[in-house]
């Protein structure tokens, strides 16, 4: 029975052994919701008996608070005993809210459940409309819920269930990150040590974690970073962009990258932070440049990735700094004269912006283009990739065969409602304050 | 239908191929309406299906967001909660100037300075805490700069031992000693119940965690841990062919790591080379001023004196230099009544600083007694005062010693026809780096030694650097005045 106990001490013989009781946890729950065999649960028609079966099962259905004030049905993901209590009624329940993005899953109290709404249904059969296959209502449920969690189709099956083993927890809650404390969405791999504590304080400049904020402030005292330790290689009023070499500030690239995976469902930590660089966009005041976004890139990428991952850090999102680091990536490419595209998997937000800017690109130039245009010229001029800009153009319906060639449809009234569609750019990039020459490995 | 059966299997699009830029919808029209209307339903659809997309999206409000759920067939994207700190104002200065350059990376602060690169964690203030039990035995910051220095210490042991292994594959052995850590760090002025309660903590929490705690120090996972919760793995070495020169030069972080130092180290050198030479000249410019004054201190002197006196004076006293010198110095010049055992040249016998010319001195002039017993030359004496400077590097010669060492000083080459004297005789010095020199070339009156005219000549006897000069070889016969002579051949 799958059950995550609160731990107390930071043990640390290899982290495999505090890893190993976690894993075996996650196991234990996917055997009982894997296979799509959901639990019966007792009836809830004699009320006081339901306090005699509590600590809540996982896998239970139920309703439950959100911060809306409002019930929404969630689904127990996990479980364990409040550190500050032994009683059986005094656990705290890992949620996951089926109406909901998983980023939403939390830590939640006994008293947020509606323990009136346990499930007690039975698991009759039904037919499954589209498929025309007989299920049991569980069955026909758990498919359906498979279909909310967007952004995985790239991924294969195991992976992919995989992936939601290792990462279905989150270990820490809410981060504290200079002038912000924010609410993480993902799991990210802390060392083990770190487990524990619901809540990390970073230092804004050094990305250095700690667990109380004590620690940060006695550590601000002696940090005398004020800004990313790297080169800084665009400036345009209180915009900066600062270029980081993850093998020579490879704590801050390692800091970085445990912070970024809190909102990054698919960054992968898998391997060391040297072959990457990280160019991370801040706003500059008289207390430092602090840190707004990022995006990392491989040094030399064989898929001609010009782009790993990209953050906007949440309290600076919709403020059109995505769009400004996409179109970022894409100038550093134009310098380097090739043609880049974003590492895949991409994110559902990841996607949205992208398409927005291709769109965007590649729409302006058909609109003032006046003679004919190949694909790889377009290519040329924009450092995208061909196969990004056939998919763009497609899907916009902007490319038909006609008369056994292929025309591209460039009508100013169809450009326009696409590109409205496609929403504002972002921050502007200014190539004349953009200092940089790509980088060359020694040797 | 207008359509062919081509328009149902296009051929695979040509990248490189122009694309002709229909400029009107109504061009699709005219020629395959079915296919135009579709694709505007299509388009009209697509703008459908976005909109709502979008507009979940962007209804999701800013700041401390209540995001609206909807339901499951649209994707909704939430916007994370955020609140603001209270305490940000506080504990974060306004001391940020941005210089009007872009700013340059200086390297990871581990390497450039003494920077703590340790926090204290949760066990480490809970400890202190206790172990500071109300009073103050040892402050915060004092622990944090203790457990991080012997976390180096630590891993340098490991280092000189061979134990450091690229990758975890074990527990990582403590192998610094409490008294070689309190020797290392006794600058940090530790009392040594505190240092060595400090010591055992540490040790016993590095026992607990089987790795440094210092997370720097930390052996990366091996590259075949599937572990998913552990990361950083490192990356191999992408195999890139070996040319010769590839396995004559081995580029990785050591070797950028030692060209840094030396790029460090030369800069230091240059630095100190500059200082040196700022010094050097200074020397130089005050020595020039010195010998000036010199001088002109002299000519002013002496000339007065040649007519103040007329006979050679009885008794010389002896004035000590003002400056600490050797020893020597010191016993002749305390050595006012003993007749000196030797004949000197006649010249001054100048004192001046210790060799390692670190001040400049303060020179003295000291009375030369012999020079009483001389024949003068020029038949005038003089006396000394006592204000009046030595020269550098024109220390006497003491006949004695150059007798233990067997140096005899050459000889006055053979008087020519028509002469009376030699025409040149050799004065004996110490020179520079305490060479011997005997000089037979007066550079300032440009006369041989033996031929000056005139008091201030004879005066200004020898200085260093002179023309005609030479070190004597061992063994060389010489005779030199007659005073000199009968001195040396013993």
């Amino acid at each position: 029975m799958g059950s995550m106990e609160a731990s107390t001490a930071p043990e640390n013989g290899t982290a495999a052994a505090a890893a190993a009781g976690a894993s075996t946890a996650c196991n234990g729950a996917a055997a009982s919701n894997g296979g799509g065999v959901e639990r019966r649960l007792r009836s809830s028609a004699a009320s006081a008996s339901w306090a005699s079966h509590l600590p809540l099962e996982v896998g239970t259905r139920v309703m439950c608070r959100w911060r809306d004030q409002k019930l929404h049905p969630v689904k127990v993901i996990e479980r364990r005993k409040s550190s500050t209590s032994s009683s059986p009624a005094d656990y705290e329940y890992y949620v996951h809210y089926t109406e909901f993005n998983r980023r939403l899953d939390e830590w939640v109290k006994l008293e947020q459940l509606d323990l009136e709404t346990v499930e007690t249904d039975v698991d009759e059969k039904v037919e499954d409309k589209a498929t025309s296959l007989k299920m049991t209502r569980h069955q026909k449920r758990k498919i359906d819920e498979t279909h909310v969690e967007q952004g995985h189709e790239e991924l294969d099956a195991a992976s992919l269930r995989e992936h939601e083993e290792f990462t279905k927890v989150k270990n820490i809650a809410k981060i504290e990150l200079g002038r912000y404390e924010i609410d993480t969405w993902y799991f990210s791999p802390f060392p083990p040590e770190y487990n524990d504590s619901p809540k990390l304080f970073f230092c804004e400049f050094c990305l250095n974690f700690m667990k109380r904020k004590e620690q940060l402030q006695r550590h601000m005292k002696k940090c005398d970073l004020k800004h990313p330790p790297g080169d800084e290689i665009y400036r345009s009023g209180t915009l900066s962009m600062f270029e980081v070499d993850g093998k020579k500030n490879k704590v801050y690239g390692q800091n970085l990258c445990y912070l970024a995976k809190l909102f990054l469902d698919h960054k992968t930590l898998y391997y060391d932070v040297d072959l990457f660089l990280f160019y991370v966009l801040c706003e500059c005041d008289d207390r430092g440049c602090h840190m707004v976004g990022y995006f990392s890139k491989e040094k030399h990428s064989e898929e001609s990735y010009n782009l790993a991952c990209i953050l906007t850090l949440p309290p600076y999102q919709r403020k059109g700094y995505g769009k400004f680091l996409i179109a970022f990536s894409y100038e550093l490419s134009k310098k380097e004269g090739k043609v880049g595209t974003p590492e895949r998997p991409l994110s559902d937000l990841g996607l949205l912006s992208y398409r927005g800017y291709w769109t965007r690109v590649l729409l302006e130039i058909l609109k003032k283009h006046k003679s004919n245009i190949s694909i790889k010229e377009l290519s040329d001029m924009t450092a995208i990739k061909a196969d990004d800009i056939l998919s763009t153009l497609q899907s916009l319906d902007l490319i038909q065969y006609r008369k056994g060639q292929h025309v591209i449809c460039a009508d100013p009234k169809v450009l326009d409602r696409h590109l409205k569609a496609a929403g504002r750019g972002g921050l502007e990039v200014d190539v004349s304050k953009l200092i940089w020459t790509p980088y060359k490995e020694q040797g | 239908m207008a359509m062919s059966r081509l328009s149902f299997r296009p051929r695979p699009l040509d990248i490189h191929k122009k694309l002709p830029i229909l400029k009107s919808a109504r061009e699709f029209e005219d020629d395959d309406p079915t296919a135009a209307a579709v694709a505007v339903a299509r388009a009209g659809v697509l703008l459908r299906q976005s909109a709502p997309e979008l507009t979940a999206a962007t209804t999701a409000t800013e700041g401390e967001g209540n995001p609206t759920p909807t339901k499951k067939n649209i994707q909704e994207i939430p916007t994370p909660q955020f609140d603001a700190v209270g305490t940000y104002e506080r504990d974060y200065t306004r001391t940020f100037a941005q210089p009007t350059c872009y700013i340059r990376g200086r390297g990871a602060r581990a390497e450039i300075g003494e920077f703590v690169e340790y926090d204290l964690d949760n066990e480490d203030e809970d400890w202190l805490e206790d172990f500071n039990n109300e009073r103050k035995n040892l402050n915060p910051e004092k622990l944090e700069v203790l457990l991080f220095k012997l976390e180096i210490l630590d891993h340098k042991a490991r280092e000189r031992a061979g134990a450091i292994t690229p990758t975890f594959i074990g527990p990582v052995p403590v192998l610094l000693q409490l008294d070689a850590a309190m020797e290392a760090l006794q600058f940090l002025s530790v009392r040594y119940g505190v240092f060595q309660a400090v010591y055992s903590y540490w040790k016993d929490k590095r026992e607990r965690w089987q790795k440094p705690i210092l997370r720097r120090l930390q052996p990366p996972p091996p590259v075949n841990d599937t572990n998913p919760y552990n990361v950083f793995r490192p990356r191999e070495k992408a195999h890139r062919l070996h040319t010769r020169r590839m396995q004559r030069r081995e580029n990785n972080i050591q070797s950028f790591e030692k060209l840094r130092m030396v790029r460090r180290n030369l800069d230091q050198a240059k630095a100190l080379m500059d200082a040196l030479v700022k010094r050097e000249e200074t020397k130089r410019e005050a020595m020039e001023c010195e010998v000036n004054l010199q001088r002109i201190q002299m000519k002013y002197k002496h000339e007065a004196q040649l007519v103040d006196e007329g006979t050679a004076l009885s008794g010389f006293q002896q004035v000590s230099s003002r400056f600490g010198s050797s020893e020597d110095d010191y016993a002749d010049s305390d050595d006012t009544t003993t007749e000196q055992p030797y004949i000197r040249p006649p010249v001054f016998r100048p004192r001046f600083a210790d060799h390692k010319l670190s001040v400049i001195p303060t020179l003295r002039i000291k009375r030369e007694r012999e020079l009483k017993r001389r024949p003068q030359q020029n038949g005038w004496v003089f006396k000394r005062d006592p204000e009046e400077p030595v020269l550098l590097f024109t220390r006497p010669l003491d006949p004695e010693k150059l007798v233990a060492a067997g140096i005899k000083p050459p000889p006055d080459p053979p008087i020519e026809n028509g002469a009376t004297m030699p025409p040149f005789r050799c004065r004996g010095r110490i020179g520079r780096g305490g060479r011997i020199i005997f000089d037979r070339w007066n550079p300032l009156l440009q006369t041989p030694i033996g031929q000056e005219t005139s008091y201030y000549a004879v005066a200004r006897g020898q200085w260093r650097g002179v023309s005609g000069a030479w070190a004597v070889a061992r063994g060389r016969h010489q005779h030199g005045n007659t005073l000199a002579v009968a001195a040396a051949a013993a």
